[in-house]
């Protein structure tokens, strides 16, 4: 019973903390609510960390339909994110405290992130397709209020957008559901849920919408438009954990949809396969190629998102234990990398107001720890190694070579090493820029700008996190590996 | 990392570890006297091992997995050198090098996808075996095996040959080197490209063994970046350009090399030729660009009109300086006789090879090459002679650093101990290169595969020495009437150097810039525009269409919608012309009141007349009138 109620206690934990915060913490005071958050944030690292590897347990609620429960269970999968959102979140945590330090009504900020936070508990251990999608949509309006977090009139028609792109998506995938739930056993992530006497036009109707649903979560052409407008206007801190963890609950739906109930042998080789490769490696390039001509710091790393994410995508969309495995890497990759880089943003904006790359010309002297960060994210994105970033290029490539997909084995790698050269081109020159601004470059301010050490932290974690998961990748491919080898049964 | 590091240290990676070791610590030697009084020296140290490792890691990689690790490291860490300086052309230069580094690493990594994919292995030991089992086997998704095995090759030669400096990717030779400082630069030149020139030996011997049509391919690349080095460092006024540009140009004589080796089916003369170039090579690069370095500290200036004549007391600098000219231009005697001797010796033997087996069609080809071979090493003579006199040899400014000493003891030992190799290795072929190219020849080309030996040369005869006599007559001739005819011009009673070349021939800013960066760059965006604005902008479109707020009901506070409609066009109208007409008396009243006054007048009076006994009559009257015509007709 006990390892039942630690399970359900994850969730409901810091979304029990987020409302407390709300009731009791009126009048505002920040230093308690600042210790009560981290507090939080810390206790729940614990606890997910201990369900994390705990046998593997199910728990069901209640039933919110006779054939469908609501179901938790903590499997390989779930302990993955799980653990992922929740030290995200401690370490982003820790750097709001100073970057929201001089902000109106933080209570705003803390209260829904931690909301959040136990809503993207629930997302991971979601134990099949109705329960998850109850958490996905929940997750939408618990962030949204960190994207209007600023209250000008842009992050109010930000946050609209973002809302109106994710209830389109989800809908999209709801629909996709109601197709698939007469197929299935009650839509259960056993790996292949499908009924003997399934419809395979409805099937793989379903399958289209469920992708194209999720996919505006993860970022995916044609629906990524949400995310260069939110990721500007958030605080730096919404915009890592959205670009960092949120996006990736759009790829956990996919996964959890197509691999854990559709099962990815029914899909191999279907028009789906097609369409989803199709749209994922538009995406890689579009994103890339608009990053390289962006000029707003925050939007580039946006769209770097788009095309990042759908580097997950295109592993996904394989379909073989291989694409899985190395697409699982990546989203650990990249949201460690991707964080790092909004919050070196996020140091730059609160230190001086610099939110044109124009403006980081220089100030790589300033600010050495911060820039070094940033290097050491950029080359892992890029993919040089040993960093992180090349291990899971290397795999997707490796699994699209490996994959009988035709001609989308050789164009899928090319794509990737084109879309790796544009982001060499806008993440580098902005290093080359920031160390080397020239002999006739002078200081405008000649004093050191470093950030203060709550906030330098968190990117030196990051940065150190994507050299040392890059070097010592060996334990985390074969977590990944067992988990798709687990999938074949 | 995705599979282990691996590493071996068997002879050939040994002598060039060893190599490499000698070139850092002769660089270090002379830094102390170089970098005295610069800015930003941590950092330049920092990177300096960072590389050298990297350099080490590159030559003692057991399989090309690990070779592009240390490859990629040395790229990003030796970036630093050509920043170093922070100067404008350091800048740009920096930038030219690391897009060229990142472009190679890029595809390099593709092709290594395409052998792992094809082989599962990359060990380098094995590449051979598992290419002939690989061109052997049947099925998968390869296409044609032959083919695909092409463009492997060709993607790691890409990143090899970016590196090492082969046309067309040789464009940051000529810029990073000028702009690094003297140490970095004689490291640039001497080393990092020999890892770019390893790295397609390896392609040549391991993976793509005695393939003629491979060898041609890489052949007629090396025989461009030997002509195009040579004849623009001719042109070159500035110190270390020239010398850059030499390293572009003895690059291609080594690239020529590494053809002729698959030309001939892996014969030991080309190879032999081939290795004792880049070993050569890195000898004299180091010397020539410590000597440069020493006149710069001394000069501040690398323009041979302003350091001309600074030499002329500097006998031990002097020295030096000829040693490296010589050894570069091949003058017997000098290391650099023994390599191009060989060089053009595996020539000269294809052709006769050629000749026996009757295929006379395909002799003109290498009869060029020879031509253009026999050309380059002239004009290596004319630039190495232009460079000589004008800083040894002819009468210059007065230089206020005159009477002081050139170098400090440290460098002395560095630049005159590195010089000391040239003859060393050139008088003594048969004991110290022989031992390299024994080496060598296990590594690349062991005997089980080797199709001839290389037979004793006698490095005295005729025949051989006819070689260099010929270039050295071109060079003279070049020198004299080239150099010193069409490359100077008279100004103010003086001669002096003047670069003949006009600044748009950049195969870079005329090329690579404007059709990649701007033309490419430009369409591909375009298209990446439309894709991310679609969503939004069928958003907009419907919002402006079928979704389209519905404009507020206005509510009429004076007369109905028909005179509120005549009077808001009256409105319109009058206020259009009170703009322009009517601006002197403009009419003030709204046409809205007046037409609603007016409606309401009318009305009233309409019900009084319906209402009044003489309409009833009227009526009446109507309705006889109408039934009388009606009775009529």
């Amino acid at each position: 019973m006990g390892k039942e109620i630690l399970l359900l206690l994850q969730i409901l934990f810091p979304v029990a903390a987020g409302c407390l915060l709300f009731v009791l913490n009126r009048k505002g005071n920040r230093k308690i609510m600042i210790t009560y958050t981290v507090a939080v944030l810390v206790a729940e690292t614990l606890l997910v960390c201990s369900n994390a590897v705990m046998q593997e347990t199910v728990v069901e609620c209640f039933y919110i339909t006779p054939a469908h429960p609501m179901l938790f269970c903590n499997d390989g999968l779930s302990g993955l994110f799980s653990v992922l959102v929740s030290v995200v979140w401690l370490l982003v945590g820790i750097y709001s405290v100073q970057y929201l330090k001089e902000t109106r009504k933080p209570i705003m900020f803390y209260g829904f992130y931690l909301i959040s936070l136990g809503v993207l508990q629930g997302l991971s251990l979601a134990g099949n397709l109705v329960t998850f999608y109850l958490f996905y949509e929940w997750m939408t309006l618990m962030t949204v209020p960190l994207v209007f977090y600023n209250r000008t009139k842009e992050a109010g028609r930000a946050a609209r957008k973002y809302l109106f792109y994710s209830v389109a998506g989800a809908s999209l995938s709801l629909a996709g559901m109601f197709l698939l739930a007469g197929n299935t056993e009650g839509l259960l992530f056993t790996g292949s849920a499908l009924n003997s006497d399934a419809n395979r036009t409805t099937v793989l109707l379903a399958a289209l919408l469920l992708v194209l649903g999720f996919g505006t979560k993860a970022g995916m052409f044609p629906m990524h438009g949400w995310l260069p407008t939110a990721h500007p206007v958030a605080p730096a801190p919404a915009s890592a954990v959205l670009s960092g963890i949120i996006t990736k609950a759009g790829v956990l739906g996919i996964v959890r949809s197509l691999y854990y109930v559709i099962g990815m042998d029914y899909l191999k080789g279907t028009y789906v396969q097609i369409v989803f490769l199709t749209l994922s490696l538009i995406t890689v390039f579009m994103g890339s190629m608009l990053a390289y001509k962006e000029k707003i710091l925050k939007k580039r790393l946006a769209y770097s998102t788009v095309s990042q994410v759908s580097y997950v995508l295109f592993g996904l969309a394989l379909f073989t234990p291989a694409g899985f495995a190395a697409a699982l890497l990546h989203v650990v990759f990249h949201s460690v990398i991707k964080n790092g880089l909004f919050l070196f943003a996020g140091t730059v904006i609160h230190q001086t107001g610099e939110e044109r790359v124009e403006g980081l010309k220089g100030m790589g002297k300033d600010m050495p720890v911060t820039f070094w960060c940033f290097t050491f994210a950029s080359l892992a994105l890029v993919g040089i190694p040993p960093l992180s970033g090349f291990v899971s290029k290397w795999y997707l490539a490796k699994g699209a070579l490996e994959a009988s997909v035709g001609a989308f084995s050789y164009i899928g790698p090319a794509v990737l090493l084109v879309s790796a050269l544009l982001t060499a081109g806008y993440l580098l020159s902005i290093t080359a820029d920031g160390f080397f601004p020239g002999k006739n470059f002078t200081v405008a301010t000649p004093e050191p700008r470093e950030a203060q050490v709550s906030m330098l932290i968190p990117c030196v974690i990051f940065a150190v996190t994507t050299v040392g998961l890059g070097v010592f990748a060996s334990p985390l491919y074969t977590f990944v590996t067992n988990l798709a080898a687990g999938l074949l049964r | 990392m995705v599979s282990e590091l691996t590493f071996a240290a068997d002879g050939f990676r040994v002598v060039y570890a060893a190599l490499a070791a000698l070139l850092w610590c002769m660089t270090l030697l002379f830094s102390k006297q170089y970098f005295a009084r610069k800015r930003h020296l941590v950092r330049y140290f920092v990177f300096y091992f960072a590389t050298f490792g990297a350099v080490l890691g590159v030559f003692f990689a057991a399989d090309l997995l690990t070779l592009f690790l240390f490859f990629e490291i040395m790229s990003f860490t030796s970036y630093v050198w050509v920043a170093q300086e922070e100067t404008d052309a350091a800048l740009k230069a920096s930038k030219t090098y690391l897009a060229v580094a990142v472009i190679g690493g890029l595809s390099m990594l593709m092709g290594l996808f395409m052998l792992d994919h094809a082989f599962g292995t990359l060990t380098i030991s094995e590449l051979r075996s598992s290419a002939e089992d690989f061109l052997a086997g049947e099925g998968g998704n390869f296409g044609n095996r032959k083919n695909y095995l092409y463009i492997a090759a060709s993607m790691l030669t890409i990143g090899f040959g970016a590196k090492a400096g082969v046309f067309p990717l040789h464009i940051w030779l000529p810029k990073a080197h000028p702009a690094a400082p003297a140490p970095a630069s004689a490291l640039l030149s001497g080393m990092l490209t020999k890892c770019g020139v390893f790295g397609m030996l390896l392609v040549n011997c391991h993976l793509l063994f005695a393939d003629g049509t491979w060898g041609n391919v890489i052949l007629v690349l090396g025989t461009i970046t030997m002509v195009l080095g040579a004849v623009s460092a001719v042109f070159s006024v500035d110190l270390k350009r020239t010398l850059a540009c030499s390293s572009v140009s003895q690059i291609g004589f080594i690239t020529l090399g590494i053809g002729m080796v698959s030309v001939m089916g892996g014969h030991g003369i080309a190879l032999q030729g081939t290795v004792y170039h880049m070993v050569n090579h890195s000898v004299l690069k180091l010397v020539l660009f410590m000597a440069a370095g020493v006149i710069y500290v001394n000069t501040h200036s690398l323009d041979l009109n302003k350091i001309r004549g600074y030499g002329r007391k500097h006998t031990f600098l002097a020295t030096a300086f000829a040693l490296g000219g010589l050894g570069l231009a091949g003058i017997p005697g000098c290391n650099g006789y023994i390599s191009k001797t060989l060089l053009h010796e595996s020539l000269v033997e294809h052709m006769h090879h050629l000749e026996q087996q009757g295929m006379h069609s395909e002799i003109g080809m290498y009869k060029t090459i020879e031509v253009l071979f026999l050309l380059a090493g002239g004009l290596t003579l004319a630039y190495m002679l232009k460079l000589f006199i004008a800083i040894f040899v002819e009468k210059g400014e007065e230089q206020s650093s005159a009477g002081k000493r050139s170098m400090t003891l440290l460098s002395g030992i560095a630049v005159l101990g590195s010089a000391v190799l040239i003859p060393l290795l050139g008088l003594t072929p048969n004991h110290i290169f022989a031992k390299i190219g024994n080496v060598a020849e296990e590594f690349f080309c062991p005997p089980e595969v080797l199709s001839g030996e290389a037979h004793a040369i006698h490095w005295l005869s005729f025949e051989n020495l006819k070689g260099a006599l010929i270039s050295v007559i071109i060079g003279v001739v070049v020198y004299v009437f080239v150099v010193r005819g069409v490359l100077m011009k008279h100004e103010n009673g003086k001669r002096i150097y003047v670069n003949r070349i006009p600044a748009w021939v950049d195969l870079e800013d005329s090329v690579f810039k404007p059709v990649l960066m701007n033309g490419l760059v430009f369409v591909l965006a375009f298209f990446c525009r439309i894709c991310d604005t679609l969503v939004d902008g069928v958003a907009a479109l419907l919002r402006a269409t079928v979704f389209a707020p519905r404009k507020r009901k206005m509510s009429i506070w004076v007369g109905t919608k028909l005179t509120h409609m005549f009077g808001t066009a009256m409105d319109g109208i009058v206020s259009v012309l009170n703009r322009s007409l009517f601006r002197n008396h403009p009419i003030e009243k709204s046409f809205v009141s007046v037409f609603a006054v007016s409606e309401l007048e009318a009305r009233q009076t309409f019900s009084l007349i319906i209402g009044s006994v003489s309409f009833g009559l009227l009526l009446a009257a109507m309705g006889l009138a109408i039934s009388l015509i009606y009775l009529l007709f």
